[in-house]
């Protein structure tokens, strides 16, 4: 990053004079000028290698007086160069003072020639069949700079393995392979998990894992984009269409709270009944959200979207108790009657796939009938009033953090919960940050971690609290810190105990002065895509609790499965009245429900998140429409003009215009002011593939960053951290699994993804275990709280801590425990 | 399981070098010498011994050409065909020896006794042609002089072999 600090170098490229920050490669600082060297092996978010020799430039110094430091002059006054006598790999050279740069000549063009035709004696040039075709570096590269013709002999190709799965999400062709490496260091730099390597050498060399488990982290997928070629590809993806083929549409991924941005490859396809269909999903870069990376689940998980179980018209439940399908108008009559009668008695809870538009028309319809009770799903993390108060600090990149810096992360599995901030973090660790990690159990994170402290289970809180006197070598180094990012979830946590983790944590912030400032502050590692727009729009898990204990009348549930979630909720539905219900799927509380009103996904509409760093960001229409399902705020807005609350908005842009002018928070969010984009460095996707891969260049807008009120100067004052922890013998404590049978992510189309999730399962202590007479593999009932008894297989694995329990939420049918309970684990 | 069979052996491997990473070509000969090549087992075992992942030790297993990833012969043959070897013949005499072994690059004959490969420069350049067998240098070759050597090798084999089966004679007595 240039800052005031870093020295500026002078440096000559093609006959220019240009300042750049000292310590930059030459490939990056051409690159910045726009001046193209280009580059196989070399990529700009990890370190150089110098394998592949496509880069080589001729470099020289201007020469200088030894004695007096003054520039030598030839004869006709131009300042002496030295040339160095061989051509050199701009990938691993620096700028530094006097550097001549030539980016093209007589001698790089032959050498450029030359590794191009090298790489290809050795390449199958499938490209009618590849799924590179079309956005491959080496082909663009090789019309650019290539012989044209080779003067190899075909017949001596090297023929290779062309189908060989590297895991069960990406195939490697042997053949295509140009051993550039990026997929290796990619496992090991990036993602910290180096089950790739090369095998033999020279032309025999073949990219490997022989781990176990081998090539299935989350963060797979991101190989394709930057791999050179179209040796790595995706199963899902891969020979389903051609590039050129298809249009690429701004989208985000709503499975986490990263809010990555995406860009979803549509074509008009026969499978999805000639309508416009999304092909694939990749990164788009924003750096300050993903950069240009993505996890798997985002990437394969958009198959639900085209499920068959997704709801196609609008119903009413006759007298006699069935439902029946009726006419959107029919249906907006039926549920405006409902409301309009229920006298006030009305609430709604919303779940965290519901838009910034989707919540704020349902507040103003709430309102309308009298009503303030919004609820948010599922009602497990407190404290989005603390971010919003002392979230980090407006213009924070997690790619900014280095040396001097820290970052806490508590109560979550960052891993399993929010993939890319997991990989965040990491690279922040790598660049020299203090990464803290503290938790009740082991975590992967742990891996990677210069401090790891445990807590018992339940008091994350207290820990936090005591962490000076505990622990006072890493709080010394949190205090002290430069920059503090501190990430909480609550796993292990009761709704009370979610507050007071994150209160603990906003008065260290506060104490530390870690607030108001960028690359500062707190996050909350929340569920889903919103929770963040729900606070803002003033739906908070507190009031979810209250309507559970006080049922309204009349009931909305927008797209929030409380069944699937929660084992009470059957029982506190049936308190309900009525429910209305806004869905995609045809799910439990739709079978309850007296109006089923269907909603798009993300992917037949557009919308904005505002994800767990509080960015507000845009999202496109990328799919086309199915059955007569119509956006949530739509389907709100007309049901409230029905009740002649005003009349319906045309468009998700009048509907942010509106918040825009209601919500002080929103203040400079209008659509336009979303879509805006700036450079971003690297450059990516387009005529840049060859440098940054193909994850795509953001078009669609980086969204805007909402102000915490201690960016606003607001006073923040510390609060009362009220424990609250669970008693028991055994405690269960529900765990989150990033590939689990979630209605959002599950989809009968998904079989490749299905295969991934895990079999339902708990993990149990060894020494409770051998109390109970439980053995690993054992089936065993667990019963915890209210929730029905489930079986699942027992892991007896060193995961789980004594007297603790995890067990996985979502990974079956029926729904097991929403938050931490006393419980018990018994075979059968 | 190496770790118990050669624990001595190990800490003398380990104390050389400042991480235990650092061991892993040694212990990948150990492990060949043990199991006859650098099978599965193999990698498994040295990579919990460094601490690192198989897939890694694999990688290394597969660069060096001093490690075998399959079986072979009770004698392992070399054969240079580098540039210098090459200019003194190396290639015929290469060609000749699978012929007279009767294997194809890379095979092991029937009797299990001889693999042949091809390998580069083993610097011993001025020795050429010549190969080595396992791991020692049998220098300034013809067919003539190798055809001796094969023999002595199989005088060498058989005579092992009845020595063996004598030794378990006598135990068994
Ligand atoms: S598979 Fe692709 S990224 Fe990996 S080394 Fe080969 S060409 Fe490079
Ligand atoms: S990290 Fe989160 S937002 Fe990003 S792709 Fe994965 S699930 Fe989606
Ligand atoms: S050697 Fe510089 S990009 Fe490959
Ligand atoms: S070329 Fe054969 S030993 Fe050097």
């Amino acid at each position: 990053m240039v800052t005031a600090m870093t020295k500026l170098v002078k440096v000559i490229i093609d006959d220019r004079e240009y300042d750049f920050p000292a310590g930059m490669n030459l490939v990056d600082a051409a690159k910045q000028v726009d001046v193209t060297i280009p580059v196989f092996c070399y990529h700009p978010k990890m370190k150089p290698v110098g394998m592949c020799r496509m880069c080589l430039v001729e470099v020289g110094n201007i020469q200088k007086d030894r004695a007096t430091g003054e520039v030598l002059l030839d004869d006709s006054g131009n300042p002496q160069i030295r040339w160095m006598p061989k051509l050199q790999t701009a990938c691993t050279m620096n700028v530094s003072d006097g550097l001549v740069l030539r980016s093209t000549s007589k001698a790089v063009d032959e050498a450029r020639r030359n590794v191009v035709e090298f790489l290809l004696t050795s390449h199958p040039l499938d490209c009618p069949i590849c799924d590179k075709g079309g956005e491959c570096p080496l082909q663009n590269q090789t019309m650019e700079y290539g012989p044209g013709e080779s003067r190899m002999n075909f017949e001596d190709k090297k023929h290779l393995d062309k189908h060989v799965p590297l895991g069960d999400l990406i195939f490697l062709d042997e053949e295509r392979c140009i051993q550039c490496g990026r997929c290796v260091r990619f496992q090991a730099e990036v993602a910290g998990d180096d089950v790739l390597a090369f095998h033999e050498r020279g032309r025999d060399l073949q990219i490997i894992t022989v781990s176990d488990p081998g090539f299935d982290t989350y963060f797979s997928g991101n190989t394709t984009d930057i791999c050179p070629v179209g040796a790595l590809t995706t199963t899902d993806f891969r020979f389903g269409a051609r590039p050129w083929e298809m249009n690429s549409v701004p989208t985000l991924c709503n499975h986490c709270p990263v809010g990555c941005n995406t860009s979803a490859s549509t074509r008009l396809d026969r499978d999805f009944g000639g309508k416009t269909m999304i092909k694939r999903i990749m990164a788009r870069q924003n750096e300050q959200v993903n950069e240009i990376w993505m996890c798997d689940k985002g990437r394969f998980g958009h198959h639900f979207t085209r499920s068959e179980d997704r709801l196609l018209q609008p119903m009413v439940r006759a007298a006699g108790g069935s439902l029946s399908r009726e006419t959107w108008a029919d249906a907006v009559a039926a549920a405006a009657k409902l409301l309009g009668d229920a006298n006030g008695s009305v609430a709604v809870i919303a779940g965290p796939s519901a838009t910034n538009e989707d919540l704020f028309t349902l507040k103003q319809l709430a309102a309308g009938v009298g009503s303030t009770r919004l609820g948010a799903w599922p009602p497990t993390h407190a404290g989005a009033d603390l971010v919003a108060k002392v979230g980090v600090g407006k213009g924070t990149n997690l790619s900014n953090l280095g040396k001097g810096d820290a970052v806490l992360v508590i109560a979550t599995d960052l891993e399993e919960e929010a993939p890319i901030w997991r990989l965040r973090v990491k690279t922040a660790h790598d660049r020299g940050a203090y990464v803290v990690v503290a938790n009740a159990r082991k975590t992967r994170m742990d891996d990677f971690a210069d401090a790891v402290t445990m807590y018992q289970t339940g008091h994350a809180a207290t820990a936090f609290a005591d962490l000076r006197k505990q622990h006072p070598e890493v709080a010394e180094r949190l205090i002290n810190a430069n920059n503090l990012v501190v990430f909480a979830g609550a796993e292990g946590l009761t709704l009370d105990g979610s507050r007071a983790l994150m209160q603990a944590c906003a008065n260290f912030l506060i104490e530390t002065n870690h607030v108001g400032r960028a690359n500062n502050g707190l996050v909350g590692v929340f569920p889903g895509a919103n929770a963040m727009g729900q606070h803002y729009l003033g739906f908070s898990p507190e009031a979810t609790r209250d309507i559970i204990a006080n049922p309204p009348k009349v009931l909305i549930l927008a797209q929030a499965d409380v069944v699937a979630d929660d084992p009470a909720a059957a029982a506190w539905l049936s308190k309900v009245e009525t429910v209305i219900s806004l869905s995609l799927f045809d799910d439990e509380a739709t079978r309850q429900a007296k109006v089923v009103l269907p909603v798009q996904s993300f992917a037949e509409r557009d919308g904005s998140y505002t994800n767990g760093e509080r960015r507000v960001q845009r999202f496109y229409t990328a799919q086309g429409p199915i059955g007569e399902a119509i956006p949530a705020w739509q389907a709100v807005a007309r049901i409230a003009e029905k009740l002649g609350q005003g009349k319906a908005r045309l468009s998700a842009a009048q509907v942010m215009n509106d918040i825009v002018a209601a919500i002080p928070a929103f203040a400079g969010c209008k659509y336009s002011d979303l879509a805006k984009v700036e450079a971003q460095f690297p450059q990516v996707g387009g005529d840049d593939l060859y440098y940054g891969g193909t994850s795509y260049k953001n078009t669609g807008g980086l969204g805007v960053q909402i102000a915490s009120a201690a960016d606003n100067g607001e006073a923040v004052a510390l609060g009362d951290v009220k424990a609250d922890a669970v008693k028991g013998d055994l405690i269960v404590v529900p765990t989150v699994r990033l590939y689990n049978r979630e209605r959002v992510f599950q989809a009968s189309e998904a079989q490749l993804m299905a295969a991934r999730v895990a079999a339902p399962y708990v993990e149990i202590n060894a020494e409770d275990a051998a109390r109970l007479a439980i053995h690993d593999g054992d089936m065993v009932q667990v019963s915890a709280g209210a929730a029905q008894p489930v079986k699942v297989r027992a892991h007896v694995n060193g995961a789980a801590p004594k007297g603790t329990v995890l067990l996985p939420r979502n990974l079956q049918q029926t729904a097991t425990a929403l938050t931490i309970a006393a419980g018990t684990v018994t075979k059968v | 399981m190496l770790a118990e069979k050669y624990a001595a052996r190990i800490d003398q491997i380990f104390s050389k070098y400042p991480t235990k990473r650092s061991a892993v070509m040694p212990l990948l000969h150990l492990a060949q010498e043990e199991f006859g090549y650098v099978n599965e087992e193999a990698i498994q075992q040295v990579a919990v011994l460094c601490d690192m992942d198989p897939t890694q030790v694999q990688s290394i297993a597969g660069f060096y050409t001093m490690y075998s990833e399959r079986p072979k012969g009770k004698y392992w043959l070399q054969v240079c065909t580098d540039l210098a070897c090459a200019l003194r013949g190396a290639d015929k005499f290469h060609k000749e020896l699978k012929e007279h072994l009767g294997v194809e690059e890379g095979g092991t004959t029937e009797d299990g006794l001889f693999t042949v490969e091809h390998v580069m420069c083993l610097a011993a350049c001025d020795k050429a042609p010549m190969l080595q067998c396992n791991f020692h240098f049998e220098e300034n070759l013809d067919m003539d002089k190798m055809k001796a050597r094969i023999e002595a090798w199989r005088a060498e084999a058989a005579a092992e072999k009845s020595g063996a089966k004598k030794a378990s004679a006598k135990t068994k007595a």
